[in-house]
């Protein structure tokens, strides 16, 4: 058994909107292993863009128990969740959410940047990384001057580039075409077997498919949490 | 953290770039204030340098006791009543002064017309005096020599002219030893003094020196009050020489003991007094100035901030996400404040070093009164406004950048 990387035991989420309180997650529990592949799907208002949110220490629950990496999440302030953000986890989103002013390699350094990493370092992982992704010839062009799988890749990168212990992704085909959201899929497909954690966030059946493991949001709770045994191969 | 500034440095100029005609008027404020700092620290600048050439003209080490008070603060009915000052008057005070180093008797004839070259210059002042005024400020020469006491003995012909009067005659030409007529009388130039005129004392290039004994062959001495200059010697033993030449005038004059002084003591503190007030003046009208344009630059540019933060929510919260700390985010807003506002003092130091030169270039020709006005900022001004400026964008971005900095990365990240 490897070890795991996220284990949450009994978590809520409640929002206070307007008068009423919404219960977004209710009673979670799930552990998440290295160098797992899982999908987790739900149509929206299921709560999985919150657990989204609260597995990548970007929200904290309101009760339960977070251990990431054997830190118990709920313990930590702002700043020690800026540095958890930083270190172990690569996000990937639905829009790219690339810096539009900022070239590719400077877009895929920011993370570096952000974790104190000397200059030349920089440019050498930010360079490694968009190398992995196959865009060493985009180096020097603004999101703008690049195409949607291309802004996804260039994301992607960023996502790699501190070598965190999990890429959580957002919906990354979202906003792409089916040819082109293949090839990120692919791309992702590539990145598990060379040995990382990829946690997928999505509500078309088609992509959660690519998946290992898919767990099932509904109403806020765990409808259902299988291994998946027609997964989609490349 | 270096890095961070770096980068933080170019993003704030690449924003300043791309919305120029905002960052210029929500940095107005600013300008209008800094402006008003560097332009009062260019006119205090002037004061103090009128001041301090007013002071060496006069000598820190002089008293001059005069019929007038120069400063006019004496009420002028009770001033002009006054006996003039007799040269007989100054003899004894000459003979019995004891803690002076000179005391030199002038006595100023003005309006004097001057012929040379078949040429007559008008509007020129003679000072009949003794050799000693030659060791009190005027004796500072630029040619030649000053008389001796065996030629003011004599009353020989000789004069030594103001350097207006140089100028004026000579263009350039070497004087020394050519022949004027003062009053018809041929008097041979065996000096120039430097160039002395301020603000305070434009007339004083216009005067020519010559003996006392050859003045009063000229004109009627007992018509005239004298002046009186006393040198202390030193600084720190002038408070003792005012005293003795207080009382010892006194005493010449006839004063009967609750009787006022009827002769007025000139010295460089009565200008000091002066130039502090309008000193003040200025210092209080700028302050007040400066601090309404500061509080109205300082709105702007938190308003201007509040605008950005909100535009950039989204940016906000992608740098979160990916592990920016709470500090970056709001150096980063600091930065980019104080950088509009160091800007808007880079605007104001050019705008200001442009009215200034041409200030003090031009504005003279027509008042000469502002003759004081420097053509260069001083450099002190170049830190204050740097400091000041840079001071104010971290006041103004203050709150924002907290703001910015507290903004919740999921909801950031939704913002659109």
């Amino acid at each position: 058994m490897s070890k795991p990387i996220i284990d949450i035991k009994n978590i809520s989420k409640i929002y206070q909107m307007g008068s009423q309180l919404v219960h977004a997650l209710r009673d979670i529990t799930v552990t998440i292993n290295e160098n797992e592949y899982v999908a987790l799907m739900g149509p929206s208002g299921s709560g999985k863009s919150t657990l989204m949110n609260i597995l990548g220490c970007l929200d904290t629950p309101s009760s339960g128990t977070y251990f990431f990496n054997n830190t118990n999440v709920r313990e930590l302030n702002d700043n020690e969740l800026a540095e958890i953000r930083n270190r172990e986890i690569g996000f990937v989103f639905q829009t790219f959410n690339l810096l539009p002013r900022a070239t590719a390699l400077k877009n895929i350094e920011l993370p570096l940047v952000y974790s104190g990493i000397k200059k030349y370092e920089r440019i050498e992982k930010a360079e490694e990384a968009l190398r992995s992704v196959g865009l060493e010839d985009r180096m020097e062009h603004k999101p703008n001057e690049l195409s949607g799988g291309q802004r996804q890749r260039v994301a992607i990168a960023r996502a790699l580039v501190t070598s965190p212990s999990i890429i959580l992704a957002d919906e990354p085909t979202g906003n792409l075409d089916s040819k082109t959201g293949n090839d990120i899929m692919r791309l992702f497909q590539t990145l598990w077997e060379s040995g990382n954690t990829i946690i997928l966030v999505t509500h078309e059946e088609e992509i959660a498919l690519h998946a290992k493991r898919i767990i099932r949001l509904r109403d806020g709770l765990i409808e259902s949490d299988e291994i998946n045994n027609n997964q989609v191969k490349f | 953290m270096l890095y961070e500034i770096k980068e933080s440095i170019l993003l704030s100029f690449e924003a300043l770039r791309t919305n120029k005609l905002r960052a210029f008027l929500a940095s107005l404020g600013v300008v209008i204030g800094i402006s008003i700092v560097i332009m009062m620290g260019w006119l205090l600048g002037g004061l103090d340098k009128a001041m301090q050439d007013t002071f060496s003209i006069i000598g820190t080490d002089m008293l001059y006791i005069d019929k007038w008070d120069w400063t006019g603060n004496d009420n002028w009915r009770s001033v002009r009543n006054r006996k003039n000052i007799t040269q007989k008057q100054a003899e004894q005070l000459r003979k019995l002064h004891g803690s002076a180093e000179y005391v030199i008797p002038n006595i100023n004839q003005w309006g004097t017309n001057i012929e040379y070259d078949g040429e007559v210059y008008q509007g020129m002042t003679a000072v009949g005096t003794t050799a000693e005024n030659a060791f009190t400020p005027v004796g500072n020469l630029l040619l030649g020599r000053y008389f001796n006491e065996f030629e003011e003995e004599f009353g020989s012909n000789v004069i030594v002219i103001g350097h207006l009067v140089y100028a004026t005659i000579f263009k350039g030409e070497n004087p020394l030893g050519k022949t004027i007529k003062l009053n018809g009388r041929p008097l041979r130039v065996i000096g120039v003094v430097k160039k002395r005129g301020t603000m305070f004392f434009d007339f004083i290039d216009r005067q020519m020196f010559i003996p006392l004994k050859k003045y009063s062959a000229i004109w009627d001495v007992d018509k005239k009050s004298m002046s009186i200059g006393i040198k202390a010697g030193v600084d720190n033993n002038l408070d003792e020489v005012r005293t003795e030449t207080i009382g010892l005038m006194r005493i010449i004059r006839n004063l009967k003991p609750n009787e006022p002084n009827d002769f007025s003591i000139n010295e460089t503190k009565a200008f000091e007094k002066s130039i502090e007030t309008l000193r003040l003046n200025v210092y209080m009208i700028g302050i007040v100035m400066t601090s309404l344009a500061f509080i109205v630059g300082i709105i702007g540019i938190m308003n201007i901030m509040f605008v950005t933060v909100t535009e950039r929510t989204k940016e906000i919260g992608i740098r979160k996400s990916l592990g920016a700390k709470k500090r970056s985010i709001w150096l980063q807003f600091l930065i980019e404040s104080s950088f509009l506002c160091l800007m808007g003092a880079i605007l104001s130091l050019v705008m200001c070093s442009a009215i200034a030169y041409f200030a003090a270039t031009y504005l003279p020709d027509y008042f000469p009164e502002v003759s004081f006005l420097l053509p260069v900022l001083p450099t002190e001004l170049f830190i204050i406004s740097t400091v000041v400026s840079i001071f104010v964008g971290l006041l103004a971005g203050l709150i924002p950048a907290i703001r910015a900095a507290r903004l919740n990365p999921v909801e950031a990240l939704r913002f659109d």
